[in-house]
């Protein structure tokens, strides 16, 4: 019925991109890097402040290793179309992902940086824009 | 001469407007489009979500913004024990207090990027924030701030509408464990705020905010003049950061993360 007037959406989407990046802010990740990591969901974590996503990854020599990938709030994730249901254990997913500098198996994906999303093995996406602006 | 040039475009204008024409569907249009702008009359109730106004500095991580003032000694030797866990100071073993789930305080909590809910009950005017589904209260039944307060973490609050779209709200009595931001800027329990919410349109409000504490800072610490937009399809959620839970993520991937980088090695 009410329609916002035009550059607001663009204006909130601007918000998103920029404002949650203040919040993470964390230098443990190379928010420069989007590197696909791909996996089997052995868990997600839907808390507050920071829910998480655990897989375990195969390496180049075919050891399996456990990644733990840091995400948004279930607020923000909600507003961005995401339930405590979107993955489950088992779940085949790619994450494009911003990996710690310093090697270690985990990293961040979340709407502090964009391009970083879930993408399932029958190519639906799970990103993290907000939905809720219009 | 310039009178008479002016009244002619004026008076075109008008005429314009009256003719049966401009009657039709255009002027409804802006009618309405006039009508979906404009701020209604002592009224910030809804949901809100700040905008930025430039590139954050480093510093400005949940921070104020702005230029930060000289700090006094007294605020320096706190500043210097402070160790964050974001920004340009971060490092592993960080002693921020949201790190344990500590309250965020007030401002520090407004510059979090969550969305805000203004609610406005006879006597208050409620500020409902997403994380920790904070409240706080903003008293506006006429009663002075308290000349001793106790220190509280989202500080003792009272405001009163200037004119019909800006409401000026003064603070004090904030408990001094809180951080002005992520990067660890310190306060005293002396501090006190103004600030100025001023609706401009019915979508935007523009906040400035004016940190008077002369226990830390040489002089009034302006903050960076922000614009918060209402968000009419978001809902406030119960963003309770759980110690616990925050615990079991540091372990988990915080510190993995942290390890090696920026404080020395330890193996």
């Amino acid at each position: 019925m009410k329609k916002l007037a035009g550059p607001l959406p663009l204006l909130a989407l601007m918000f998103f991109a920029s404002a949650l990046f203040a919040h993470h802010g964390n230098s443990a990740y190379d928010e420069t890097a989007r590197v696909p990591i791909q996996g089997t969901v052995t868990e997600f974590i839907w808390v507050n402040p920071h829910s998480q996503i655990y897989l375990d990854v195969k390496d180049s020599s075919g050891k399996v290793v456990n990644w733990g990938v840091e995400t948004n709030s279930p607020g923000i994730l909600g507003r961005a179309g995401w339930t405590r249901r979107s993955l489950k254990a088992g779940d085949k997913i790619t994450i494009i992902v911003c990996p710690a500098k310093n090697g270690q198996p985990v990293a961040y994906a979340g709407s502090g940086d964009p391009g970083t999303k879930v993408v399932f093995a029958d190519g639906r996406e799970l990103d993290f824009t907000d939905k809720s602006t219009k | 001469m310039r009178i008479h040039s002016l009244i002619a475009p004026a008076t075109l204008a008008l005429i314009l407007l009256m003719s049966p024409g401009a009657s039709g569907q255009d002027s409804s249009k802006s009618a309405s489009a006039q009508e979906k702008t404009a701020a209604p009359r002592r009224d910030l109730s809804g949901v809100w979500g700040m905008l930025p106004s430039r590139e954050l500095s480093p510093d400005d991580k949940q921070s104020p913004g702005g230029e930060i003032p000289p700090m006094t000694a007294w605020a320096k030797a706190r500043y210097d024990l402070q160790k964050p866990g974001y920004g340009k100071r971060a490092a592993p073993g960080g002693n921020d207090p949201i790190l344990q789930c500590d309250p965020m305080g007030f401002p520090r909590i407004l510059y979090f990027p969550t969305p805000f809910e203004f609610m406005q009950v006879p006597g208050r005017v409620l500020q409902m924030f997403e994380r920790d589904h904070v409240v706080r209260e903003i008293w506006t039944d006429g009663r002075a701030l308290p000349d001793d307060p106790d220190p509280l973490w989202y500080g003792y609050s009272v405001g009163k509408w200037v004119d019909d779209t800006t409401f000026v709200v003064e603070s004090t009595g904030y408990d001094d464990r809180t951080w002005l931001g992520a990067a660890g800027f310190p306060h005293s329990e002396l501090m006190r705020l103004e600030e100025r919410w001023q609706r401009v349109d019915r979508d935007t409000i523009h906040f400035t905010l004016k940190i008077d504490d002369p226990m830390a800072y040489t002089k009034p610490w302006i903050a960076l003049a922000r614009d918060f937009k209402l968000r009419p399809r978001a809902e406030i959620r119960q963003g309770y950061c759980v110690a616990s839970e925050e615990q079991a993520f540091t372990k988990r991937i915080r510190e993995p993360g942290a390890m090696n980088t920026g404080a020395a090695p330890k193996k």
